[in-house]
């Protein structure tokens, strides 16, 4: 086991530090950050318009009119649909940053890239027409938001790349020295942003040409549908969160690792539910892993939902210190938040407490998954509950107010308990011995108490 | 004095900041101690006299590492137990040390 710790250390360590590392992911994973924000505002309205009480449709519709839902929903019309555009900054804003060039020329010529990779038609149906025809005057939403999210971060990404070569190899218009650096600095961006556009255009020209006709089209094929479905298997997920337990059990944030490249895959399988959800708030939903079936179902407490672990501490535990480890624990514990635990029992480089560590979010992952691809359980409705938010109160609101998603977090809660448990009690029962000052039971706790 | 955390999100070193400031009004110290993310770190190191990184994100260290040289600061991980247990003064102590 101490054979197996150490080759986690020496060879996961490395590639995970390289990977968080790795500056375009980075810039991914910082730019769709900018756009949590507006997602969690948006949901927020969301949940409003499709709150599960008896009669609530009727009240609404008394006092604001037959179209307040559609009113309500306005803002989320302006979050989750131009995902993409906030994205396409953010990533570029992010990438340029890093090279330390300027951040906001990049992200808005990241954004004028973005726009003409995409063509300004939309569907529109007559009045008596079966068929949507395709009418040019528009920029289509559904490019916007989050189907566009792939062609937006290649192209922040491509954008951003020729913007700082360019500048860097120092390819700009130079003003004699009695300019204002403020107008000077105006025109730096001339040069390097016209030869983007210039490449993006002419790619679009010669994709036009192409049976593809478009890169949106191009990207969801290659790119959007494949990584969709690895991801958004019950393999795919398994897969995650074993890298996600593996990475925290040598003490790295594996959360933040695995999702930084997952992240981009997790939200658009999120608001393809959250497209269908908005229609019709019964209808089947056709994702069951998404952002949210991680953070709410599968990590409760925290990485390797160690809620159950807190709680066992503050009312089971013999020994002094993981009494008084479970108060300090439990308060962050409800909030998700388990460093207290992970270092502090510690779980990290531990070989007795990784293998429970391990084991029970996969567990938790497969009868997740089972239960919600069954229909016993509604699945993630495209809610963006942030992962802080406590079980019960957050998987009622992120399947759109069913209470099939809160039985299952408190159902997830007790299968967790039960097989950490014995690994509890028996790493309990060894720190009342040394408190007493009888370390007579023999293990490889040695090392993990020196970390 | 100014002691930066840095952490994934911010949220795991800001109980420590609690129990490092305790500890320092304890010790009479006049400090000023906050948690940051790892992404809007970038924002605050300039205030900062010293850095301390969350054992999780220890993968991070060379990349800090290099912006505190660049700044003259020091910066190093919290050691994993104290982390955990959240031992304000231990931390405290270790930033004091750092500094010197």
């Amino acid at each position: 086991m101490n054979r197996f710790i150490s080759v986690l250390e020496k060879n996961i360590m490395p590639v995970a530090g390289r990977i968080a590392e790795q500056r375009h992911l980075q810039a991914i994973r910082d730019g769709i950050i900018l756009s949590m924000p507006l997602l969690i505002i948006g949901s927020l309205f969301l949940i409003l318009g499709y709150l599960p009480i008896p009669g609530y449709n009727e009240f609404m519709a008394n006092w604001f009119g037959d179209h307040w839902l559609e009113k309500l929903l306005y803002p989320v019309g302006a979050t989750f649909d131009i995902m993409a555009l906030v994205v396409s900054f953010g990533v570029a804003y992010r990438l340029a940053e890093k090279y330390k060039v300027d951040a906001l020329s990049a992200g808005a010529i990241s954004l004028a890239a973005f726009l003409l990779a995409t063509p300004y038609k939309v569907p529109f149906v007559s009045d008596g027409a079966k068929e949507a025809i395709m009418v040019s005057g528009g920029i289509p939403v559904q490019w916007v938001g989050s189907k566009g999210l792939f062609v937006a971060m290649i192209l922040a990404i491509v954008s951003t790349e020729i913007y700082r070569k360019i500048i860097q190899k120092n390819i700009v218009i130079k003003l004699p020295d009695g300019v204002p650096p403020a107008v000077s600095r105006s025109f730096v961006a001339l040069i390097p942003g016209f030869a983007v556009l210039c490449v993006i255009w002419i790619a679009r020209l010669i994709l036009e040409v192409t049976p593809f006709e478009s890169f949106h089209n191009i990207v969801t094929l290659l790119l959007n549908k494949p990584l969709s479905a690895l991801g958004g298997s019950l393999f795919g997920a398994i897969v995650a969160v074993l890298l996600v337990q593996l990475l925290w059990s040598t003490g790295l944030h594996g959360a933040a690792i695995v999702g930084g490249v997952m992240g981009p895959i997790w939200l658009s399988l999120m608001d393809e539910n959250r497209m269908v959800f908005q229609q019709n708030p019964h209808a089947e939903l056709p994702n069951v892993i998404t952002q949210q079936f991680f953070d709410l179902w599968i990590y409760i407490g925290g990485s390797g939902a160690t809620l159950a672990l807190a709680i066992a501490m503050l009312l089971r535990a013999r020994s002094q210190q993981l009494k008084s480890l479970g108060r300090l624990a439990i308060a962050p514990g409800i909030f998700n938040i388990n460093e207290p635990i992970t270092f502090g029992m510690p779980i990290v480089m531990n070989p007795l407490l990784i293998i429970p560590f391990i084991l029970v979010p996969i567990v938790l992952t497969i009868v997740s998954y089972v239960a919600m691809a069954a229909g016993l359980v509604a699945k993630p409705s495209g809610v963006a509950v942030p992962w802080t938010t406590p079980i019960i109160i957050s998987g009622y609101l992120a399947t759109g107010g069913k209470i099939s998603g809160s039985i299952l977090q408190i159902i997830n809660f007790f299968i967790a308990l039960a097989i950490y448990y014995p690994f509890f009690a028996m790493w309990d029962r060894q720190k009342a011995a040394e408190e007493r000052g009888t370390a007579d039971i023999p293990t490889d706790s040695n090392t993990a108490k020196q970390m | 004095m100014n002691i930066l955390l840095i952490c994934a999100a911010g949220m795991s070193t800001s109980l420590l900041v609690t129990k490092m400031q305790q500890a320092a009004k304890e010790k009479g110290l006049d400090a000023i101690i906050w948690a940051v993310s790892a992404d809007e770190a970038k924002d605050h190191l300039d205030r900062a006299d010293v850095v301390l990184l969350g054992p999780q994100i220890r993968y991070k260290l060379s990349h800090f590492k290099k912006e505190g040289e660049a700044r003259g600061i020091p910066v190093d991980v919290i050691n994993p137990a104290d982390y955990g247990r959240v031992n304000g003064a231990g931390v405290l102590d270790f930033a004091l040390r750092l500094k010197r």
